[in-house]
Parts: C-alpha cells; structure tokens; sequence
C-alpha cells in the first residue's frame, strides 16, 4: 500500500468533475469542503487504524527478527530470504497459485445455475432460495460438518459405493491431491450460492422486451444467451469477478483450520493460514509477518484490477 | 421428434439438474441435524442411517458445555455494531464522494476501497498487535472497530455506485426546497438505496456472524469470544462425539438460517444494487 496520504490539498481538486454549467457557482464551496472532510472521517479513521497502520506495522516486523515474547531486533532481509529457502512457504505459495486456477470454475457455475434457474421452470424460487442456504453457514460450521460427510465411512464414499463408483470412494481429506480438491470444492460449496443469487440481481434487470424483441427476431435460445445476456450481464460478472479474485484465498481460513489443518503434510497449506501456524504456534513474529506481506503482495497483484474496476464505477459521472 | 418435445424435455433435464444441485446444497445440513438428534451409541451403530429414536440429549449437552446463551449475546453485540457501524460510515463516504464531490473526495474513495486488497490474514499479528494497544483486546469495541474497517470497502464501493445513478437534479430540488444535507443522506437518498443497504446488511451480518479469524485472534479465550470460536473450541475438545458436535453447529447456524429465510425478499431485490447496472 504505497498510496500516499499526503496529496489531498494536490492539484487532485483539479480533476474532480467541473460544476455542471447549468448550476450557479455556489457560494458555499469551502464550506462543503470541510462537511465532506468532516462525512468521511469516520470511514478514513477507521481504514487508517485499522487496515493502513497495521500493514506498516507488518512491513517493519518483517524486518525484525522477533520470535518468543521478547521484543525485535533489526535484522534485515533476513525473514525474506528464508522464506525462499523454506519449502514449506514455497509449497503455500503453489497451493495458493492451484487454488487461484480454479477461479473460472467459479465464475462460471453460478452462472450456468443462475440461467437456468433464470429459465422459470417450475418451483424456481424454491431452487433459488435452497442455493444460498450453504453460503449462510459459517465455514468454520460448514468445514467441520464436512469432515464427517468426507470421513472414509462417511456419506460421500457410501454413495460412491452405492452408485458402484467404488474406486472413487478414496480417503478425501488425506491424498496429496485429493485433499487440497476436497478444501476448493467444500468452499465451492460454500459460495457458489452467493454467486447465483448476484447473477440472478444482474439477470433481473435485463428487460423482458429486450428478449423479447429477440425471440421475435428469430434468435434461438443460445443466441439470445449469447448476444443479448451475455453482453448485459457483464457488469456483474466484473463485480463477481472481483469479489471472487480477492476472495478466494481468505475464505479458506476456517475450512483449513476445521478440516485439514494445512495437511496431510503440506498439501493444504496456504499462506494464510501458514501466517496464523507462523505467529500464533511458533510464535516467529517477525517470520509471520514477512509471510503475512508475501501474501498481501500476492493479493494485491490479483485484485488491482479489481480495485480499478471499482473506483472508475464509483466516480464515474452519471449517465 | 418434434420441437414441441424437445423442449419439453429439455425441461425434465433442467429440472432434474436443479433438483440434483439442491440436494447436493442441502444434503450436508440434513445429515447434521439427523447425526445431532442420535445418541452416541446410535451413531456409532449406523452413522448414515436414520435415527432409531430421536433424543435432544445433544443439544442440553452444548448448552451445558458452551455457555450458549453467553455466546449468543456476544456474537450479536459485535456483529450489530460492526454492522451499522460499516454501514454508516460507508454511506457517509459514498455521499461525500458521489454528490458534494469535494476536493480530495476521490482520493479517499480509492483509498478505501483500495484496503479491499488487505486481508485480514495478512496483517493478523499487527492487527492484533493494534488493537492491544488501544487497550481493546478482548472488549466488544476492538472486534466491532475491526469489523467495520473490513466492512467497508465493499459497502462503500456498492453505495457509491448506487448514489452515482440518482440524478443530481434531485439533490438541487431538495436543496432548493431548504433540505440540509443530512436530511437529503437519510430522507432522500438512503430510502432510494433501501436494497442495496438491506443487501448489504445482510451481507455483513452474515460474514461478520460467522467470521472466525478476527474473534479468535481479538477475543481469543475471553468471555467476550463468539460464538464460532465457540464452536471452534468444542469441536476441538478430545472427548466430544459426532453427535454432540452437531448439535453445537445446528445451534451455531440457526441465527443466520432464521435471519436468511425472513429477509429473502430484501436480499434477492437488493442483491447487487450497485452492480447491476
């Protein structure tokens, strides 16, 4: 976080929108500017206390080496370093790049849930009420009922068995692989409701004439999708985008935390929650924090688009 | 085959695929509050099964074990005040930004909504570290505080976009008609931005109730700990069964389902407001 405070009497006044012409300069102009100070006060003491002031203050541990319960001392690049002869953060760091390559998935299957349940076949609103249940849960809820559902003997592997999927009925929570899927798909699990109920908001506000005017145009139902949805929907699309590129990996946390505890091995360990073993287990402050700056860095390069997506939408001029 | 046909059952096989997703989303909650009513010794004879008998044993059980009422009153004191106090703010700045646009506005609106790009997880120790030193680890305030920072880029970004489509021709009659600005904030414009607040609402109390990272770390053993450390901590204890468990989590999900099912209506007609555009 480099943007610096200092600028606000900047020459940034000079691209604020100029007074529509049609409005008479009024006269209250610096008064206005101290409510506005005075309206986003609240709103910039809190970023600062509480977001800003601790990500300077993981950046300076960072250079300590402060482990145990006494203070730090200054050492350097030293954290930094060892983070790169550490498999066991290098392994966090490629877990995390696995699980960002599932973010197609998902976008796209709420996506498809939401067209068809956009389709009104019967008993929709029933369908769209029961999809957002899971995301409900707490995921410190959902993971721990997931550790039974996924346990050897557990529902899932009764099923596969059942349906004569033997060969699948593997012990999820305990592959090298299959546990860092069975992580992904339980959070999947948990989300994708919120995502269908997002789709469904942008869905709702194509209109129906439009559609319409298609339909009678003679474009078929994968035009229509294809030409008309599509291209309407990509607002919200962008902003579940967002939600889900800077998201993904912070919602892992309680699932981690109940189902697999970054194991077997390391197969599930993530740099979040590599940070909390880090600080709060082996209690190496400084070491914590340097992998705590690795991941904001890592974040902060997904979701920069994110956050330029965002602000142009909040200040853009109204249509 | 005809047309008419094709889509008749194209009909069956999304209905079908609709119908296999639900229960896939509803499944696991199923087998939790079945597992929750079983005694321990009907569990272990057939885990999967139907119960025999249905016992609410479990559920005295967590009660006794997790000081539930304690933990429900403190789950809901700070995710209230987290809640209204992102809420609030954010409308301040989105008001701020979208209709005064005063000097320096957008500056502050990036920077807030560029702290989206801050997890929690990153900064937990100073965070932690923070909040010890305004003398607020373990009290009410430190956990809400917190939440409200981590609340607010989203809110701010979705209220702006929805302040950002009223037209300013508004905002002059009203001023012309004497309104202040406070009055054009929550008379005007917060009722014309109803659901995109009530979405937004929702979204917080849904996260902030079911947050575990924050809580642990702020509260961590007191008596002021949430609910889910709460849970956290039962499921951790050596000698506790699947079913008692269950019964712990069914306690631990019903505030949010409860919230869920009465304000569906808000949630669907706000969900997004601000996005969908």
């Amino acid at each position: 976080m480099t943007i610096s405070t200092a600028p606000v009497s900047d020459p940034v006044g000079a691209d604020a929108p100029p007074a529509p012409t049609r409005r008479p300069p009024r006269p209250g102009r610096a008064r206005e500017w101290w409510l506005g100070a005075a309206l986003v006060l609240p709103a910039l003491v809190l970023a600062v206390l509480f977001k800003l002031v601790p990500l300077v203050r993981g950046v300076i541990t960072s250079f300590e080496s402060s482990s145990g319960f006494g203070g730090g001392e200054f050492a350097g690049a030293d954290n930094y370093t060892r983070m790169f002869d550490d498999p066991m953060v290098l392994t966090s760091f490629r877990n995390a790049l696995l699980v960002v390559a599932t973010l197609p998935v998902w976008i796209v299957l709420p996506l498809i849930l939401a067209l068809l349940i956009h389709q009104r076949s019967p008993g929709w609103k029933f369908f769209r009420a029961v999809y957002f249940v899971p995301y409900t849960i707490a995921p410190i809820v959902v993971g721990i009922m997931f550790r039974q559902i996924l346990a050897p003997d557990g529902p899932l592997n009764a099923l596969l068995r059942f349906v004569g999927l033997e060969p699948l009925a593997i012990e999820w929570l305990n592959g090298r692989y299959s546990a860092l899927f069975s992580l992904v798909a339980v959070a999947l699990w948990s989300f994708f409701g919120l995502g269908v109920m997002t789709y469904l908001a942008g869905l709702a506000t194509i209109p129906e004439e439009t559609l319409e005017a298609a339909y009678l145009d003679g474009a078929g139902f994968f035009r229509r999708l294809w030409s008309v949805v599509v291209p309407m929907l990509r607002p919200t699309v962008a902003y579940w985008s967002v939600l889900c590129a800077s998201g993904v990996l912070i919602w892992l946390f309680p699932l981690i935390y109940a189902l697999t505890q970054g194991g077997p091995g390391d197969a599930t360990m993530l740099p979040e929650y590599l940070v909390f073993l880090t600080t709060f287990q082996f209690l190496d402050r400084g070491y914590g924090s340097a992998i705590g700056i690795a991941l904001f860095v890592f974040v902060a390069v997904l979701s920069i688009f994110s956050v330029r997506h965002m602000f142009t939408e909040g200040t853009r001029k109204p249509r | 085959m005809n047309p008419r046909h094709f889509a008749r059952i194209g009909r069956y096989l999304l209905t079908f695929a609709l119908v296999v997703v639900a229960v896939a989303a509803i499944y696991p909650l199923l087998f939790t509050v079945v597992s929750s009513v079983k005694t321990q010794s009907g569990f272990a004879d057939d885990p999967l099964g139907l119960p025999a008998g249905i016992t609410f044993e479990n559920y005295l059980e967590a009660f006794r074990r997790m000081d539930m009422p304690r933990l429900l009153l403190n789950s809901l004191i700070t995710t209230l005040g987290g809640l209204v106090l992102s809420v609030l703010a954010a409308l301040l700045v989105a008001y701020a930004v979208t209709k005064l646009r005063f000097r320096g506005g957008k500056v502050v609106f990036l920077l807030i909504i560029v702290t989206l790009t801050i997890p929690s997880q990153a900064i937990i120790y100073p965070l932690y570290q923070t909040v010890l030193d305004l003398g607020m680890s373990g009290q009410y305030q430190g956990l809400i505080l917190a939440y409200a920072a981590f609340g607010l880029p989203l809110g701010t970004y979705q209220l702006a976009g929805y302040f950002q489509q009223v037209p300013d021709e508004l905002i002059e009659a009203a001023r012309v008609d004497g309104a202040g600005h406070l009055t054009i904030l929550f008379r005007l414009l917060a009722p014309i931005a109803t659901p995109a607040i009530a979405a937004l609402a929702i979204f917080n109390f849904v996260w902030m109730w079911n947050d575990l990272l924050l809580p642990l770390v702020i509260m961590g053993g007191s008596d002021s700990k949430t609910l889910m450390v709460g849970v956290s901590l039962l499921s951790g204890q050596y000698d506790v069964s699947v079913p008692l468990v269950s019964a712990g989590l069914i306690v631990a999900l019903l505030p949010v389902l409860i919230v869920y099912l009465v304000f569906q209506r808000q949630l669907v007609s706000g969900a997004l407001a601000g996005s969908g555009k």
